[in-house]
């Protein structure tokens, strides 16, 4: 291909994930700013007003240290679990690490309801330790920073468990013999030869960490109380009413997270690594000494319950008939009543159908878009071409850097106006804008996955094919895609379930026909059936269970 | 094979959305049970259209039609107290239109240039866990939300979405401007309010669901709500404050630029007739806001609740002028800080 024709893709790509990710936040900007009226309106007065507020800069910085935490005990949690499952064999390793994987497909909401019953003053958890103690009052209480970090590690150390154990399972072993051969020790090769090779996946599985608890939403607004950070604010002060510090704030927010991004990419290997399992990967050794295969698995395994722990007691709600659980320590009694009252209902399934069809339909289109710009990014840069190449990474980042809500918003002030010329068009109120939406907030997940899927690929090999006379279709559909199939495989399954399970764009944008599981839990919350809420969490999350085992399967087919 | 499936479900949605009826789209934070109840109803009065209602908090309504005001989605604005109504008729989100019953009305009840009416009367009450507050314990005025008793045992819904603490507050602090001439008293009050506070909570039901489960024993609640939880068996019960709570006057209007227009001025017309207005009394604890229904019309927890409620001189004007700022002052200066 020349430099001339592989031009032209690149270009329309970029100008396509603008029109969609850039444009919808320059016009928030605008606003913010005053000049959608015009260059008259321009005002800086609303900046030096946020400016001079004390609790504004506190609530950058906690969104900033929870970001910065977040990712660090996401870090330590998921890291080591991924080397365990991926490097040693043991009883229940199988089983155990698929499970592991399970509370990334507990969608937020849902996820910090199950946390309360569980851990809440008056949950299961908290009253047994009460019990076992002899406490006059509850042992701790579930608010403040300590449970929104909790909530956080407890839902994103998947990101780090997962990007690792893939790039592990493609890491040629040829590599660490290597090393060993020539004289290193285990330290020395892990530290020089394995974690530099991991170094997409961290930095990868670190991005969307940080981006996606500085955008985290659901755990702030439910246990921060009085512990403000900007997504709560935002959204507290477009409640209130005030446009306009809210404007400012979300662009506040999202220069802070873009300085978050910034920051985060210097840590990205410049060099691109490559390396490629050549042969079948040996199964991993089994654990020497019977007494520490057994430690390993019963550790494991203990701490995989542990972790379904949340799922179980969203289950265990779903099976309590309604108002019978007040004060004693498990429910009083158990039957099927809510389950027959959803499933007999027509009304009750149409969330779960409109909910499974945006989401899959906008996974399918940010798996293509995602994989795309990504290959585009990479083969600009190898063509010399760096600032177009980081262009395409920067756009597809861009999503996760800005909270849900705001995009959400963004899109409703881009895509309510009919202005062809301008490209903006009525999106609002179609059945289109949310599965738009989804899928501009799923582009991070899948772009990130093909991208750190295709760093590790061999350009040789492409160089290879094309050699061998097959056209850049051929190529890409026999020697790519089949190669970077684990990895866009886990970003697909990630990005299904972000959109099956997301409430923060969803409750902007929703409408009648469209309205997603999630929002019916709030309204079923709303009306205390807390049992049908239950029902619906627990459909969301063997959905998301079953696309994740599909799709994984797949993976690491 | 997903994408076949996706878009298979899709088309089975849109299916069922388009049966050839008109629909009409309501916004309300009413909650499903009146919601249901008068959608069943209505559609079988007009079988040719469809209802739909989204259910959400009452700030929340406001929010969304004003966020969507350039392409209205909602037709008819249910329900809300009529301070948050004035606040979107100054912005033009509603649009003038007089029903039939409109004279039933009570001059003060009525929004300006026919924006808006009430429809239904609701107020905060108090209310607590009546396993484990009895006798002389039960508060009986806001002010024995902060005795010793209660500290660290009131809960509260966040009160920035809620319709129903917006109004108490705003009350609270325009009763200091009416007898002091400043705010000052009520921020006093507020503030002593928020160090009894345990926890401020952002869903109604889960701030039900606390209070069952004794996390907290009181709350500032609102009245038909409460009329419910004691109608389902909660241990839960409520007081109305000797020194009189804020009557709200629940409103509804017509949305500015509404997508079926006729269909919705048929709601509003339906909605605040005789027969429907009894009919919500009766099934779902509204209690009517026109004043020409026969008391022996009305079921007899309206009776009573009319009997015991003691009506707060209010000055609405000031509170839905200063109510914006108000919330905002006290989100980011009384909120967590106690009483210092």
């Amino acid at each position: 291909m020349t430099r001339r024709t592989a031009l032209w893709p690149s270009l329309l790509l970029a100008g396509l994930l603008s029109w969609l990710i850039g444009y919808p936040l320059l016009i928030t900007l605008f606003d913010a700013l005053g000049l959608s009226g015009g260059l008259a309106g321009l005002s800086l007065e609303p900046f030096s007003r946020f400016a001079a507020r004390g609790d504004e800069w506190l609530a950058l910085w906690r969104s900033l240290w929870i970001a910065l935490a977040s990712t660090l005990l996401a870090a330590v949690v998921g890291v080591p679990l991924a080397f365990v499952f991926e490097r040693s064999d043991f009883p229940g390793r199988r089983l155990a690490g698929a499970l592991l994987a399970l509370p990334v497909a507990l969608p937020p909401l849902v996820g910090v309801i199950a946390f309360l019953f569980l851990f809440g003053e008056s949950g299961f958890i908290s009253r047994c330790v009460q019990g076992l103690l002899r406490l006059e009052e509850p042992p701790w209480r579930l608010a403040g920073p300590g449970a929104i970090l909790l909530v956080h590690t407890y839902s994103m150390y998947v990101y780090f468990y997962l990007f690792v154990r893939s790039a592990l399972s493609r890491l040629d072993p040829a590599l660490a013999e290597a090393a060993a051969a020539l004289g290193a020790g285990r330290r020395r090769t892990l530290l020089r030869v394995t974690l530099p090779m991991l170094r997409p996946a961290l930095t990868g599985a670190a991005l969307l960490t940080f981006m996606t608890s500085i955008g985290s939403f659901s755990a702030p607004y439910i246990f921060g109380g009085s512990f403000r950070v900007m997504t709560t604010q935002i959204v507290a002060s477009k409640l209130n009413g005030n446009l306009e510090a809210a404007r400012v704030e979300t662009v506040a927010l999202a220069a802070l997270a873009l300085l978050g991004l910034a920051l985060l990419r210097l840590l990205d290997p410049g060099q691109e690594l490559t390396g490629t399992v050549r042969g079948l990967a040996p199964k991993p050794p089994p654990i020497r000494g019977r007494l520490a295969r057994g430690l390993t698995s019963t550790a494991a395994i203990g701490f995989t319950l542990l972790l379904l722990l949340p799922h179980a007691t969203l289950v265990l709600i779903s099976l309590v008939p309604p108002h019978t659980w007040t004060i004693e320590l498990l429910p009083p009694e158990l039957s099927w009543v809510n389950y027959k009252a959803f499933f007999s209902s027509l009304e009750k399934l149409r969330p779960v159908a409109s909910s499974l069809w945006m989401a899959t339909v906008a996974t399918l289109g940010a798996l293509a878009l995602g994989f795309a710009a990504a290959r585009g990014s990479l083969r600009q840069r190898r063509l010399g071409r760096r600032g177009l190449g980081a262009v395409l990474e920067g756009l597809i980042g861009l999503p996760w850097a800005i909270p849900g809500t705001v995009f959400a918003i963004a899109l409703a002030a881009t895509f309510s106006v009919a202005a062809p010329w301008f490209g903006r068009f009525v999106l609002v109120g179609t059945l289109w804008i949310l599965p738009l939406a989804y899928l501009v907030r799923s582009l991070p997940v899948t772009g990130r996955s093909a991208l750190a899927g295709l760093r590790q690929l061999d350009p040789a090999l492409e160089e290879a094919a094309a050699s061998l006379g097959a056209g850049s279709m051929r190529t890409l559909r026999r020697v790519v895609l089949p190669l970077i199939r684990p990895a866009l495989a886990a970003g697909a399954s990630l990005a299904f379930i972000t959109a099956l399970g997301d409430l923060v764009a969803s409750i902007v944008l929703y409408t009648y026909n469209t309205r997603p599981i999630s929002i019916e839990i709030l309204s079923q919350l709303r009306l205390q059936e807390i049992g049908i809420a239950a029902v619906y969490g627990v459909v969301l999350m063997v959905a998301s269970t079953l696309a994740f085992t599909l799709w994984g399967k797949e993976g690491t087919a | 094979m997903a994408l076949l499936a996706g878009l298979a479900a899709g088309l089975w949605t849109q299916g069922c959305a388009d049966d050839g009826r008109t629909p009409l789209v309501l916004y309300s934070p009413h909650g499903p049970d009146l919601l249901r109840l008068m959608e069943r109803e209505f559609e079988a009065a007009h079988p040719q259209i469809d209802v739909r209602w989204l259910d959400m908090g009452s700030q929340d309504v406001y929010d969304r039609i004003r966020t969507e005001a350039a392409n209205p989605q909602a037709d008819v604005w249910y329900g809300g107290p009529d301070t948050i109504f004035l606040r979107g008729a100054d912005e033009g989100l509603l649009e003038g239109y007089r029903p039939p019953w409109a004279s039933a009305i009570p001059e003060a009840s009525r929004g300006p240039n026919d924006l808006f009416f009430g429809l239904y009367r609701t107020a905060p009450v108090l209310a607590y866990n009546s396993a484990t507050v009895t006798g002389e314990a039960i508060p009986r005025d806001w002010d024995d939300l902060l005795s010793e008793r209660f500290q660290g045992e009131v809960l509260m819904r966040d009160p920035l979405a809620s319709g129903t603490l917006r109004t108490l507050f705003g009350m609270v602090l325009a009763s200091s401007v009416a007898e002091t001439g400043s705010e000052e008293r009520g921020w006093q009050w507020l503030r002593r309010l928020d160090a009894q506070t345990k926890e401020y909570i952002l869903n109604p039901a889960l701030m039900i669901e606390k209070l069952t489960r004794q996390e907290g024993e009181v709350t500032i609640w609102e009245l038909t709500d409460m009329l419910w939880q004691r109608h389902r068996g909660r241990p839960l019960d409520f007081t109305f404050p000797s020194s009189g709570t804020p009557v709200i006057n629940d409103s509804i209007g017509l949305v500015a630029g509404a997508n079926h227009p006729q269909a919705a001025r048929a709601f509003i017309d339906w909605v605040g007739s005789a027969e429907v207005q009894e009919l919500a009394a009766r099934k779902a604890y509204r209690l009517p806001a026109r004043d020409d229904l026969p008391a022996e019309e009305l079921p007899e927890w309206a009776s009573q609740v009319l009997a015991e409620m003691v009506p707060a001189a209010t000055d609405w004007a000031l509170i839905a002028e200063r109510g914006g700022g108000w919330m905002e002052t006290w989100d980011r200066t009384v909120r967590g800080r106690g009483a210092e």
